[in-house]
């Protein structure tokens, strides 16, 4: 079973299809559903197999639910309020008992909607009619959107996408340096995985000690219609164009997918969404959690998890299949050949994130696929550089620990420094 | 039951990736098409490199030739409501624009060996022209056949547009062709063996000036006489087929309920895998560099795989048509015009037609799978090619879309992409033979409706070059109408 490390502090109320979810004030939705040990929070949306919470970076659709009529929320970005009323999605009669599973088993491997019946008079008449009303996730909203503030037009120098270990190090640097910058941070708080991650030997977060630094600014674009090249960056609920010379990218990447049998049933998570809970919520997400995949980050998370006082178990085998029928309860791992079926109630995915490459290609860096790492990688120069006017640092070029992160931020905050106090343009 | 999930936004499985490599897809580009994976919610954030790895350890692939597909803007899914608060300089020809992959890539994944050197025809382009073509040409027996397409296959304009079908235009050729292929939509699957998933919920046009209303009246008048039961209908008869529409501005509709959308995709390589199964071969990733010609004639088409030497050519390359035809030194009047096009997140189904403002160029409608997936044409965009994707047109469409639509103001955009409208000087098509190069045939300059008319053009083209029956098709829309003055004038054209 998950539970709470520690008690809550700041109790605050919300309504899961109408049953009362108490929360600490401010925690994502989906802390709190994990907490109360709700792992369903939606149906998939062809098979409607139950699924919950994965990532908790924003990154994968396991968590969308309807938050006070707006459809398709990630329960793991929305930050809880009271009276907040939250809908599951895309089940009927409702995400615990959702009848329209049957088409999980009736399809056990995959529903080919591409041959099945085609060209079969009236049959085909009557599936278009089923197919459309089974389509689409979420509801329309009843009411229009709340009047917006015009977006905010910015010139800035130098603007640093990501607040974690490589784009921290950077910003330190170019303040050193006294080169002006503006920071921009998804979450509420700078540190990315120094503050969420389990690594190992990871530096402190350590703020640059002057600059622009914004924390819950969402970089959703790039783009270079406008002339000179411009980020589209959500803040606050407004969008801000930020018009920049130079930029540094450093916004890492998003959970990997390991592929076996059932990897997607509630319970299973990406490794760094267990250690944020543990770290930044203390919550543990199951008493029982199987650790698999890259030994290195195996060991680290089990012994987050250990510290905790849950039970670390398979750590470092290879995940061969997930059991279960509304959440995973067991793995069939396999460690040197040796298969074997271990119970759990939790199961944390270990691999190197995959890099988030499209701010950098859409800046006109070269994305190559590295046949080691097997992930798509930001090519760049020895010290970061990938265009005349982009520097990339962290794990945008591959896996990498905080601590490398880090250094190749600092390495990467010279390279821009150097090419900006040297004047001219990029 | 025990599934395998490699893109868990579109529940696409392992088996299902299993059958997609064993029909032939070798890239992600191709895998996406073909399965719809990386088009959910989190637009490959989390499925990418998982398909990729599953696709490396499959086909024998180098690194070089493993791509991630050109990621769409916006990095995350973006509230309308939001890209509207922006502005724009209406003044300003747009520009640019976030760079599509197309072009750059295709190189790594060119197949090792030769084109086969020898076909009686030899049909560039394998978008839908082409590639209804090929099948039709086969099913009239003739196989041999071979399709040459620079990229993958839905890489052109018929992989990026947004499905719209109808009846509803301008000249009686026009409507003839579309009311036809419409039926022939219908029976596709029966045909093929594929589900298109043709959803007819109408076309419902709305007029904002006096101009457009007598636009409106009269292509109406010209759709009754020719079948096509399209009505005329008040501002308040608009929103009965559309409850959620506001009507400011609006001075009459034209609606048609036998209109419809229908999927892209499945549609053209449908077609293909139909046409293959039949003997035609289809060329990807295969680039025209130039002609062999003597005696006034093609003698072979020379591809950067080797040469093919035919009897007939049809040109059938959409936008990239010109610059293909000025390899046999034939000037072409159609010139590539960006239009850009996007898709929100998928809602459970509430919108029936189509909706366009024939005044803005505004179009939307909802797929079968939910989305929103909609554009608007921009009058400054400039000629050329360019496949950008700008910050501009989302501002332009969120403001235009929320003005009509409000309730869609929450609704976040997944992706934008943009495609070449192939647009000629009289809005009408290139069909038959090339001045000068009598086995050189034109089957291109469809402004943005080609995908639509393929089935009905390319049975009547299949039948005019089996039988040499004449056509009044391939006489009324020949290249020399432009050099003869004989313009053929379309003006039902969406932006």
């Amino acid at each position: 079973m998950s539970r709470r490390l520690e008690p809550v502090t700041q109790p605050i109320t919300f309504e899961l299809d109408g049953e009362s979810i108490v929360a600490q004030a401010g925690e994502p939705v989906a802390a709190a559903f994990v907490a109360a040990g709700r792992s369903t929070l939606s149906r998939s949306i062809k098979y409607h197999r139950p699924r919950g919470a994965f990532c908790f970076s924003g990154g994968c659709a396991h968590c969308l639910v309807r938050i006070d009529g707006v459809p398709n929320q990630y329960a793991c970005q929305v930050r809880a309020k009271p009276g907040m009323r939250v809908e599951r999605q895309n089940a009927f009669p409702d995400a615990s008992i959702d009848v329209l599973q049957a088409t999980d088993f009736v399809f056990s491997k995959w529903f080919n909607h591409h041959e099945f019946l085609a060209g079969v008079p009236v049959v085909e008449k009557v599936m278009l009619e089923v197919a459309r009303k089974l389509a689409g996730l979420g509801l329309l909203p009843e009411k229009p959107a709340p009047a917006r503030e015009p977006a905010l037009v910015e010139h800035v120098g130098v603007a640093v996408v990501g607040g974690g270990a490589a784009g921290l190090a950077a910003a330190r640097t170019l303040a050193e340096r006294g080169v002006a910058f503006t920071l921009f941070e998804r979450e509420a708080r700078c540190g990315g995985r120094l503050l969420v991650g389990a690594d190992e030997g990871a530096p402190a977060i350590a703020l640059p000690a002057r600059g622009d630094v914004r924390t819950d600014a969402t970089v959703v674009g790039l783009f270079a219609d406008d002339g000179p090249p411009c980020l589209a960056v959500l803040r606050h609920e407004r969008l801000h164009l930020v018009f920049y010379e130079r930029l540094l990218l450093a916004n890492g990447g998003q959970p990997t997918l390991l592929t076996f049998p059932n990897n997607d049933l509630p319970g299973v998570y990406a490794s760094r969404a267990v250690s944020r809970l543990l770290r930044a919520h203390r919550i543990l997400p199951g008493q029982r959690i199987a650790v698999v995949g890259e030994p290195d980050e195996c060991r680290a998370l089990a012994k987050l998890i250990t510290s905790a006082g849950g039970d670390a178990v398979a750590v470092g085998a290879s995940p061969v299949r997930a059991h279960g029928l509304r959440r995973v309860d067991a793995l069939t791992v396999s460690t040197q050949g040796r298969v074997e079926k271990v119970a759990c109630d939790a199961v944390a995915l270990c691999a190197p994130v995959s890099p988030s490459f499209e701010l950098a290609r859409a800046a006109g860096a070269r994305v190559s696929w590295n046949a080691r790492s097997r992930l798509f990688v930001v090519e760049a120069d020895s010290r970061g550089r990938a265009t005349p006017s982009t520097w990339v640092a962290g794990e945008l070029r591959g896996p990498m620990s905080a601590a490398a992160s880090a250094e190749a931020g600092l390495v990467a905050g010279h390279a821009l420094a150097d090419d900006a106090l040297a004047g001219g343009r990029p | 039951m025990s599934k395998s999930l490699l893109c868990p936004c579109e529940d696409v499985t392992a088996s299902e990736l299993e059958h997609a490599i064993a029909k032939g897809s070798r890239d992600l580009e191709s895998v996406k098409r073909f399965t719809g994976f990386g088009t959910g919610m989190c637009q490959g954030k989390q499925c990418l490199t998982a398909v990729a790895r599953f696709l490396e350890e499959r086909v024998p692939l180098s690194p070089a030739q493993v791509m991630p597909f050109t990621p769409r803007p916006p990095l995350f899914p973006t509230e309308l409501s939001h890209w509207a608060s922006a502005s724009f300089d209406p003044a300003v020809a747009p520009a640019g624009g976030v760079p599509d992959s197309l072009g750059l890539t295709e190189h790594a994944l060119k197949p090792e060996g030769a084109v086969p050197a020898r076909a009686k025809i030899v049909i560039i382009g394998g978008g839908i022209m082409g590639l209804a073509l090929a099948w039709n040409l086969a099913e009239r027996g003739e196989n041999d056949v071979v399709v040459l397409e620079r990229g993958y296959l839905c890489a052109g304009a018929s992989g990026r547009n947004g499905g719209g079908v109808r009846m509803q235009w301008g000249t009686p050729s026009l409507i003839a062709l579309a009311r036809r292929s419409i039926d022939l939509m219908k029976r596709f699957a029966r045909d093929l063996g594929i589900n298109v998933w043709l959803r007819q919920g109408g076309y419902l046009f709305l007029a904002k000036s006096d101009a457009v209303v007598a636009k409106l009246e009269r292509s109406a008048a010209l759709h009754n006489k020719h079948g096509v039961p399209t009505q005329i209908l008040t501002p308040d008869g608009a929103r009965d087929v559309v409850p959620e529409l506001t009507m400011t501005g609006v001075k009459a509709a034209a609606w048609n309920p036998l209109d419809g959308v229908i999927f892209p995709w499945p549609f053209l390589w449908g077609y293909a895998q139909a046409a293959q199964k039949r003997g035609v071969r289809v060329e990807t990733f295969t680039r025209v560099v130039g002609f062999e010609q003597s005696q006034g004639r093609v003698q072979k088409v020379v591809t950067d795989r080797g040469d093919i030497a035919c009897e007939t050519v049809v040109l059938a390359a959409g936008a990239w048509s010109p610059s293909i035809a000025s390899l046999a030194g034939v000037a072409l009047p159609n010139e590539p015009h960006r239009h850009e096009i996007c898709s929100s997140e998928p809602l459970k189904p509430f919108l029936g037609p189509l909706v366009s403002v024939l005044d803005s160029g505004l179009y939307f409608s909802q797929s079968m799978r939910g989305e929103i997936v909609g554009g608007m044409g921009d009058p400054k965009e400039p000629a050329g090619m360019n496949l950008g994707s700008t910050r501009r047109f989302l501002t332009r469409y969120a403001q235009a879309l929320t003005e009509q639509l409000p309730q869609v103001g929450r609704i976040k955009i997944l992706r934008q992409w943009s495609g070449p409208y192939d647009v000629t000087p009289d809005n009408s098509p290139i069909l038959g033979r090339t001045p000068g190069l009598p086995n050189l045939l034109q089957m291109n300059g469809f402004v943005g409706h080609g995908f639509m008319m393929a089935p009905a053009v390319a049975e009547r083209m299949a039948a005019w070059m089996a039988t040499g029956e004449s056509d009044e098709l391939f006489e009324r829309f020949t290249l020399s109408r432009f050099a003869e003055g004989r313009l053929e004038r379309e003006d039902m054209i969406i932006g």
